[in-house]
């Protein structure tokens, strides 16, 4: 499987096919998540109105998540195989991840407002997603300092691996760490069970923004590629060049 | 054994000759802990409930501070070549390395910490177990700043980029070493668990943290 995404053509071609796959069912699931989730599903008993910021918020935290292990999941490919696609693929799953995260803690802050009367509560889930942020900044960094692409790339790797790592030990610490103090007195709403009515907006929306997410992947995905291409092909018209002006001299 | 007591001794006396040994630090640990008071203010009780935490905040940073000589000087001269070259194992040299620079620039923490804490109005013995605490957190923070270095090593201006990477990764040792002093000052009895999971974290670190030093400082000479 790894081997035959090798061919550059090859990947081209399945990603021409599912760009346009990936892009409408974005827009579909999004257009039909966004009308369930704002005007068919009924006002939470508890929160009201406001409970329609979790049908944004939660996909996006879902997403930040996910995309950070992708990202990982790629550059332990690329590290191992030392396969280009897959270091490409973590180079630009990264600013989508940052932008997810961005998003979430965002609309986190909306929903925490009306919610809990604050804007930032220093809470374990809220404080590992802001250090999740850090960790995506930090990778984005490095490779952006990097001039040579494949000491980027490598070390690159390298340390999305370690956030990995990282990332679930923060997550437990942070646990510990706000368990020292009594939380103050926010509405918890934290209940396992979720109503229908508001698990098939949920889950609408959360395939939708999947779908974007792998959409705005592969578009990416591929621009790289052909610019990749573009820029050979360049050297090697160049190289000509030289040539052909120093047989004439 | 004995080219990673060389390596260990050679990066001590460097720290010392070249860069001033334990003074960088020291001295830098000791302006944070005098600046944060005047950002505060001088309410006693205030002072005193923060004390813990700023100590360990603070080391945090003295360690930071030095974080891009250790690895940036080798990868600029070669021998980070002659390094992976020698044969010995690179994970144990670059551990020696770490080692070596912390042993001779970031014994004063601990001392400061204690001190500094008694000056914020802490009393003697929660002062003690942050101090401990950060004796305990100082491999961590040493070879996490080492690892970032290693994987910024030779860029210019490398020390932001170094704090940016390695801030996410010392979330826990802060959490834990911070954590042990407040507690304590507190009185409650968390204050070991969280000595304890500093401990912890340290030697986990120990043993995870050279293999991503080897390998980083492999990717940035391919």
């Amino acid at each position: 499987m790894l081997s035959y995404f090798s061919n550059p053509q090859r990947f081209d071609q399945l990603a021409r096919t599912l760009i346009p796959i990936f892009g409408g069912l974005a827009v579909i699931l999004l257009g039909v998540g966004v009308y369930l989730s704002f005007f068919a599903s009924p006002p939470d008993y508890q929160q009201g109105e406001t409970i329609r910021i979790m049908y944004v918020h939660v996909p996006a935290a879902y997403m930040a998540m996910a995309l950070y292990a992708a990202l990982a999941v790629a550059s332990f490919v690329y590290f191992v195989w030392r396969h280009a696609l897959a270091d490409t693929a973590a180079e630009v799953i990264a600013p989508i991840g940052a932008v997810f995260t961005v998003l979430a803690l965002f609309t986190g802050s909306l929903w925490g407002k009306p919610m809990w009367g604050t804007w930032w509560e220093w809470d374990a889930r809220m404080t590992s997603v802001l250090v999740l942020l850090l960790v995506y900044l930090g990778y984005m960094a490095l490779r952006a300092a990097l001039e040579d692409a494949q000491q980027a790339a490598r070390t690159g790797a390298i340390l999305a691996m370690a956030g990995i790592i990282n990332l679930v030990i923060v997550k437990f610490s942070v646990d510990w760490w706000s368990s020292l103090h009594q939380p103050a007195s926010v509405i918890r709403f934290d209940g396992p069970t979720i109503h229908s009515s508001q698990l098939w907006p949920l889950a609408v929306m959360a395939l939708g923004y999947t779908f974007l997410a792998g959409w705005l992947i592969l578009y990416r995905l591929r621009s790289q590629a052909l610019r990749r291409r573009a820029r050979t092909l360049q050297r090697k018209r160049e190289q000509a060049a030289r040539a052909r002006e120093e047989a004439v001299s | 054994m004995n080219a990673l007591g060389a390596v260990f001794a050679r990066e001590a006396r460097l720290a010392w000759s070249g860069g001033g040994g334990a003074a960088g630090p020291a001295a830098f640990f000791l302006a944070a802990i005098t600046l944060a008071p005047l950002a505060i203010g001088p309410a006693a009780d205030l002072l005193s409930a923060v004390g813990p935490g700023i100590m360990g905040f603070a080391a945090l940073l003295s360690v930071l501070q030095s974080a891009d000589r250790l690895f940036g000087d080798d990868h600029g001269d070669g021998t980070a070549e002659l390094y992976l070259l020698s044969g010995v194992s690179p994970a144990w040299l670059v551990l020696a390395k770490v080692m070596g620079q912390a042993a001779a620039t970031l014994w004063p923490l601990p001392v400061i910490g204690c001190l500094g804490a008694m000056m914020y109005g802490v009393p003697v013995q929660p002062a003690l177990i942050g101090a401990l605490a950060l004796l305990a957190a100082i491999p961590a923070l040493s070879l996490i700043a080492g690892f970032a270095g290693a994987l910024a090593a030779g860029i210019r201006r490398s020390g932001l980029l170094i704090a940016l990477i390695a801030t996410p990764m010392m979330v826990p040792v802060l959490i834990f070493a911070a954590g042990a002093g407040r507690t304590a000052f507190e009185g409650d009895e968390r204050a070991v668990a969280n000595l304890l999971f500093t401990l912890a974290v340290s030697l986990g670190t120990t043993a995870l943290a050279p293999f991503g030093i080897a390998a980083a400082i492999r990717s940035r000479l391919g």
